[in-house]
């Protein structure tokens, strides 16, 4: 905690904001398409980084909070032709409302028995998308309207910049929020939340607005993804993607903004990196196999650098 | 109608019969070591996946899921060895993490090695399946509910009755005490994910010919197994066995009345509820506050 980096987190993320910019002149489509994933993952994970890594707690349901973005985002814009713009915004809402709600079941819970209310949550929620007809059921929307500015229409290239834009708010605005009061009390929290308490620290409060906050960011993300991707489905919010936030967030750092840039960065690279690889040497190898190099990454990072990761060692590492 | 809903109930009970089998290994490594293994249900994988694989190549259905078990207790105690004993500084959530990532790791060696096509194992035994009140019951799933007979007995006897099970259950009470009187608890950790491992591995090899065996299916498994764990009592194997049945029934209660999509919800549901309302579960005791 001693050491709060100095440099702000405003202008180096502006200036990744204008590397994006360049790069995705240069890329090929497929590499733009990457890197827009690459940044939606960010958003959700510098999120997911604010609940886990700063205020130490876990959550196995992310992905739900994304699906919910994505799917009012995309109802609002299929069914009531309302522009993506405010799609973002109301997905935001909806997410962060859902999680303001589901904050009094899960928060009440820690540790091991959060990490299961989170995932059991993130479940239900996904089968809701399964069951309601409204939203599509289980083949979800279809031709989801694309953001656009005046007449200009979004391309991939346009996508991932607005992908890293938002990244760049985000961690701009979550840079604030951990420099705070606000975030210094996260730490005392994730440090000792009866010792918290007895310095007058309203844990419960603070926990509650921390997960509302990591909902939007995946609000957002969610609803870039449905427009930029123009179909969702349920599937496409599993706890499997849940699982891969976790990987994003403890391989890049957990008490670290940056850490989750790097992380999705990591997990999307490296996946495509084994997805041509590995078939060289193993012919037979199809589906995600990547999924067990990550979960072996996962684990070595966690038991070499065991106090890199959950220790209270602040934002040294960024 | 009222046939209908029995023939539910028995599906339950079939369903049942392997969550309770999975629930057991949770509650051995969660009362052991206060950790939940995210893992359990790949253990559950590789007993199915490697006796279909053996009977596939022409082994003898018995022989084969005996190597299976033992492959799973070895997977067991691997990652035991690999994972959780290099980080036993490790602290709760950090441990949660590492056990995700074993899940992870596990069903992607799955695909490594036997890709993305489900195997079929030949049920134990041929023969017509059984009338139970004007329901039915296949002859594979008699032979899932031996096998929960066998393994719960086998566990009961173990703690009850033996020198061991009896320092297990003194680990339990009081870990720092136990210690004391020269109990070694990291041994028994290490045999506490074996023997999860092993009798997942077993839960696998039994429903295999029921369900066939694919890569996923330990994500399934796993899942039901936690919710019918949480609904028993974490700490409770007695809780497993009832959890494992009340889920499964419920399962499939909402799945034939309501939709089949709410198979899988309704349990979850359900978890979260007694997450909230009875955090010990039906049959356990307090829960561990760590």
């Amino acid at each position: 905690m001693s050491r709060v980096p100095q440099a702000g987190y405003g202008p180096i993320a502006l200036g990744l904001v204008l590397i994006v910019v360049l790069l995705v002149w240069v890329l090929p489509s497929y590499y733009t398409g990457l890197l827009t994933q690459i940044g939606l993952y960010a958003l959700v994970t510098i999120g997911l980084n604010l609940f886990m890594g700063y205020a130490g707690q876990v959550s196995l349901g992310q992905a739900a909070f994304v699906g919910i973005g994505a799917y009012t985002s995309a109802a609002l814009a299929v069914k009531g032709h309302v522009t993506p713009w405010l799609g973002m915004i109301a997905g935001a809402l909806v997410a962060a409302l859902v999680a303001y709600v589901l904050s009094f079941i899960a928060l009440r819970l820690r540790e091991n028995l959060l990490a299961l209310a989170t995932l059991a949550l993130g479940i239900v929620i996904n089968v809701v998308f399964n069951e309601w007809e409204f939203i599509g059921g289980s083949s979800g929307f279809k031709d989801i309207p694309g953001f656009a500015i005046g007449t200009f229409a979004f391309d991939q290239r346009a996508y991932a910049v607005l992908a890293w834009a938002l990244v760049a708010l985000g961690i701009w605005f979550a840079g604030n929020v951990v420099r705070s009061t606000f975030g210094r009390t996260l730490i005392a929290i994730s440090a000792g939340e009866l010792g918290a308490q007895a310095l007058a620290v309203d844990s419960d409060r603070l926990k509650r607005q921390t997960f509302v906050l990591s909902a939007v960011y995946a609000g957002v993300a969610g609803a870039v993804y449905a427009s930029s991707f123009s179909y969702i489905d349920p599937t496409s919010f599993s706890f499997l993607l849940s699982v891969n936030f976790v990987l994003m967030s403890v391989i890049g750092g957990i008490r670290s903004l940056w850490g989750a840039v790097i992380g999705a960065a990591v997990v999307v690279a490296l996946g495509q990196i084994l997805q041509n690889v590995v078939p060289i040497v193993l012919p037979s190898a199809r589906g995600d196999f990547q999924q067990f190099f990550l979960g072996v990454i996962l684990i070595a990072m966690l038991i070499l650098l065991p106090r890199g990761i959950t220790s209270r060692l602040g934002e040294a590492r960024t | 109608m009222i046939a209908q809903i029995w023939q539910y109930v028995l599906a339950g009970i079939a369903a049942g019969a392997i969550y309770a089998l999975i629930a057991a290994g949770f509650v051995l490594i969660y009362q052991v070591t206060g950790m939940i293994n995210f893992a359990q249900g790949e253990f559950a994988m590789i007993g199915a996946m490697t006796a279909s694989a053996l009977a596939t190549g022409g082994m003898p259905v018995f022989e084969a899921s005996a190597i299976a078990v033992v492959a799973a207790s070895a997977a067991g105690a691997l990652c035991y060895l690999l994972a959780i004993r290099p980080a036993r500084a490790a602290t709760g959530v950090t441990l949660i993490f590492i056990t995700l990532g074993l899940d992870v790791a596990l069903r992607g060696l799955g695909l490594l090695v036997w890709g993305t096509n489900p195997l079929s194992l030949p049920a134990f035994t041929g023969g017509a399946s059984v009338n139970v009140l004007g329901g039915v019951l296949s002859p594979q799933t008699l032979w899932v509910l031996l096998t929960d007979v066998l393994v719960f007995a086998a566990l009961y006897l173990f703690f009850r009755h033996t020198y061991a099970g009896t320092a297990v259950r003194a680990a339990v009470a009081n870990p720092p005490i136990a210690s004391t009187f020269g109990i070694p608890l990291r041994t028994f950790a290490f045999w506490s994910f074996v023997a999860a491992a092993a009798i997942g591995g077993l839960g696998g090899v039994v429903v295999a010919p029921i369900t066939s065996a694919t890569y996923d299916m330990g994500l399934t498994l796993g899942l039901a197994g936690f919710v019918a764990a949480v609904l028993g009592g974490l700490d409770s194997l007695p809780g497993a066995l009832v959890g494992g049945f009340v889920l499964g029934i419920i399962e499939k209660l909402a799945g034939g009345l309501i939709s089949t999509g709410w198979e899988q919800g309704v349990g979850f549901l359900i978890l979260v509820l007694v997450l909230v309302l009875r955090p010990q579960g039906l049959l356990g005791r307090a829960v561990r506050r760590a």
